[in-house]
């Protein structure tokens, strides 16, 4: 074993990346072109945009691909001067080796509206030297004048089987014994996250040797926010003061973001009906609620307090007798 | 009148302080009327030490002047248009000279006065007019290209004392009494800026025989925090719409504000309806907060402001009669007590980050992977090893030290593989590590040269790259980094 696998078993090439083939189709026809437009990958996290733009980088631009490619991260990135000095100083100089040189900027809808008109700047200033791949979870976020001048490509969630597939290799490789319905329940955790399929592999791989069912269920849950439950139980209890306070805790102090907050009280919200611990109509409403909440984190700019408002649409009398 | 205006000086000899800076402008415009031209002059130093008035006083001593300030607007053609004839048809007013003074330059905005900058420097190259020119920021970046075609003269903060001394003059002139601490504490708190001084000595004085230090602790009442519970307060306990409007005009943050109002809903509102109700505006307040920040139109913040007063004013059902502690949120003592632990995160978040080729947001979300992946002692060895984690930063997974034994049967190996490396230049674990990767590729030697000190990062990326290639190489690689790297670990 060495490092982590999400890296490990990270694709190389274009042909390994998988559940992606008709984007992958027409990216090596670039390839074999050998030349490509602006592009843009959009699509839900662990699907392998960035896996895809590194492998499309490597078969692009040959031996010497790391000199002519350089990956940023919009969002780490200090402010959009950062960006655009280091994509400055990249552009500025000729691709040596290289037909022309490739830049990646990860997470672009993570930028303010201001810094992508930035951006659109640059992209105008070194199309002659450099192609740009741009990859975001939303390309409604992107503005248009962006996205009219990129290829778009749409990653869809990775399909059950090609996960899988992945797995049984990632085992065989590190001889590891998985039972098939291990397998299923990673897939079905996963949601069409490849990434997080890995990691919770890996995660349980280092807990026991047999994988089982039962350890990616343990897995699982350990990896869950703690506390959800009861922050949910405190509220429908009507003590909403301490509900609020524990949230804050969840939030503030572990740092557990706004979506999954969200994610896990609908879960906890659901499961509560499969057991008929709170009445039906209830919970219906209160899936409204929730929904409604995913939706305005999205839109607002602080989740702690939409999570707060969602808190005092369960101080009803749900719980059933 | 306002007391700054009936006060202020008449001639040069009633300006405080500054006296170098005085007659440097005397003799200035005695130039100018004997008919030398002079550079133009630059006067820079904070609010309230006298560059307006210099430059009005100055103004007296020729025919005529014109004065443009931070009001208005600054762009280039309405400098060259309004400032730029005057200055270039010198002969249209026969000997007169027309003083041309602009206020706040260093405050030209950049977009909304485009080339203002630019506009100002024609205006002196060619100009056969008197220019004095007002900034409060030597360093701002505007004064750049002004400065060497400028005189500058740079003001000082004035004397305490000299404050001092004109506000018990002002208040003998208006009839009142003062005390000499009073007067000397509203000189202090000006911290140089006379004009400040002489508007708040009015606040307390005016229409007064006497001030004492009562009348200072209603100005210090003027503070931003006390003002913002007043707010929190109206708007819970209030339903009178121009009240509460009056009491949202505080100087703070949207956020900052809406974060203190959630805070205290609950502390006031009783009926669970109208706590939801009220919260409900809250949420809708944060909705339009967010658009403004995302689409920059600040224009939404009026939605918010409403919202979050008039909208959680009018929630409650009546107004309540009790006494309500209001507080402050206590997620800011969370976020201070938190601190450290947050900085940890984000310093790991970064360091896997440039690994994972990802941002520290989709790290963080994988923490919860890794704190079960760390309770394995091999696994968080190889782990921490592979982000070059410190001991501290392991201690965000796991609340033990990793214990690594220090294997007999891996000793060999390594040490084989060792002894077909030049062990001499294998100084740091990425060189080595390197070298292992580098050793197993067919192109040896030149990745041995490129292993020079400033080439290091790029190593460290290449070596992800190729890490692993088949399993044969992977074992060695293996082996011989948990030998070099056993001494990271304290036991």
């Amino acid at each position: 074993m060495n490092g982590p696998w999400v890296e490990k078993y990270r694709p190389k090439t274009l042909d390994e990346v998988v559940g992606q083939d008709h984007t992958i189709s027409r990216l090596k026809r670039y390839v074999k072109e050998g030349n490509m437009p602006n592009l843009m990958f959009t699509g839900p996290a662990g699907v392998g945009k960035t896996t895809t733009a590194i492998a499309l980088a490597k078969e692009m631009l040959g031996e010497y691909w790391r000199q002519n490619f350089l990956e940023l991260n919009a969002s780490d990135a200090r402010g959009i001067d950062t960006v655009r000095n280091n994509i400055k100083s990249f552009c500025r100089l000729k691709a040596v080796g290289s037909p022309f040189r490739i830049i990646f900027l990860d997470e672009v809808d993570n930028m303010t509206k201001d810094a992508q008109h930035a951006l659109r700047r640059e992209m105008e200033m070194y199309t002659k030297t450099s192609s740009f791949i741009l990859s975001c979870n939303y390309s409604s976020k992107i503005i248009d004048p962006i996205q009219s001048r990129c290829a778009i490509f749409r990653f869809t969630p990775v399909k059950g089987h090609h996960i899988i597939r992945r797995l049984e290799y990632i085992a065989e490789a590190e001889n590891l014994n998985i039972t098939t319905s291990a397998i299923e329940s990673i897939v079905y955790f996963a949601e069409g996250d490849l990434r997080r399929a890995v990691n919770i592999f890996q995660a349980s791989a280092s807990m026991d040797e047999e994988i089982t069912e039962e350890s990616i269920h343990d897995v699982v849950s350990k990896a869950k926010p703690k506390d959800v439950r009861k922050i949910v139980n405190k509220a429908l209890d009507g003590d909403f003061l301490s509900a609020r306070e524990l949230l804050r805790e969840v939030m503030v102090v572990q740092g557990t973001s706004g979506e999954d907050m969200v994610t896990q009280i609908y879960q906890e919200v659901s499961r509560m009906a499969l057991e008929d611990t709170i009445r039906e109509d209830i919970y219906i409403k209160l899936v409204e609620s929730i929904g409604e909440t995913d939706y305005r984190i999205r839109e607002g700019s602080n989740p702690r307090i939409q999570l707060e408002a969602l808190l005092t649409k369960f101080l009803i009398n749900a719980k059933a007798d | 009148m306002l007391w700054t205006e009936k006060y202020s000086p008449k001639s040069f000899d009633d300006v405080l302080g500054n006296v170098k800076i005085k007659d440097a402008i005397l003799e200035w415009i005695d130039e100018w009327l004997k008919g030398n031209t002079q550079k133009c002059m630059l006067l820079i130093g904070p609010p309230g030490t006298g560059k307006t008035t210099l430059a009005h006083l100055a103004a007296n001593e020729f025919s005529e002047y014109i004065e443009l300030n931070a009001s208005d607007k600054r762009s280039y053609d309405i400098l060259t248009n309004t400032i730029g004839e005057a200055s270039a048809s010198k002969s249209l007013y026969g000997e007169g000279l027309k003083l041309i003074i602009l206020d706040e330059v260093d405050g030209i905005h950049g977009t909304e006065d485009r080339g203002g900058t630019r506009a100002i420097n024609k205006i002196i190259k060619e100009g056969h007019q008197p220019i004095i020119m007002m900034a409060n920021d030597p360093y701002s970046k505007r004064l750049k290209s002004l400065k060497p075609k400028c005189n500058t003269l740079v003001l000082r903060k004035v004397h305490t004392n000299s404050i001092v001394s004109l506000l018990k003059k002002i208040c003998i002139k208006e009839g009142v009494e003062f005390e000499e601490h009073v007067v000397r504490n509203l000189a202090k708190r000006s911290n140089g800026d006379l004009r400040s001084a002489i508007n708040d000595l009015e606040v307390i004085a005016r229409g007064k025989n006497k001030i004492t230090s009562e009348d200072l602790e209603f100005l210090s009442k003027k503070d931003d925090i006390v003002n913002i519970f007043d707010a929190v307060r109206t708007v819970l306990k209030s339903k009178n719409p121009r009240r509460i409007k009056d009491a949202m005009k505080v100087d703070a943050e949207p956020s900052f504000i809406l974060e203190l109002l959630a805070e205290n809903i609950p502390k006031e509102y009783e009926k669970i309806n109208e706590l939801q109700k009220a919260y409900e505006m809250i949420s809708l307040a944060d909705i339009y907060l967010g658009r403004a920040f995302n689409t920059r139109a600040y224009t939404y913040w009026k939605y918010t402001y409403e919202l979050m007063s008039l909208g959680v004013a009018l929630s409650k059902e009546e107004t309540y009669r009790k006494f309500s502690r209001f507080t402050n949120s206590s997620i800011f003592s969370m976020l201070s007590k938190s601190r450290g632990k947050r900085d940890l995160k984000d310093r790991v978040a970064e360091k896997m980050g440039e690994k994972l080729h990802s941002s520290k947001k989709v790290v963080k979300e994988q923490f919860p992977y890794m704190e079960i992946m760390f309770q394995n002692n091999e696994t968080a060895y190889d782990l921490a090893t592979y982000y070059g984690l410190t001991d501290d930063e392991v201690k965000l997974f796991r609340s033990r030290k990793i214990k690594v034994k220090k294997t007999k049967t891996k000793k060999p190996v390594s040490a084989d593989i060792k002894s077909t490396e030049d062990s001499s230049r294998l100084k740091s674990k990425t060189k080595k590590q390197t070298h292992s990767h580098a050793k197993v590729k067919s192109s040896l030697k030149e990745e041995k040269e490129s292993l020079k000190p400033d080439n290091k990062a790029k190593e460290r990326k290449k070596e992800k790259q190729d890490n692993k290639k088949s399993d044969t190489e992977k074992k060695s690689d293996n082996n011989d980094k948990d030998k070099s790297q056993t001494s990271l670990f304290s036991f």
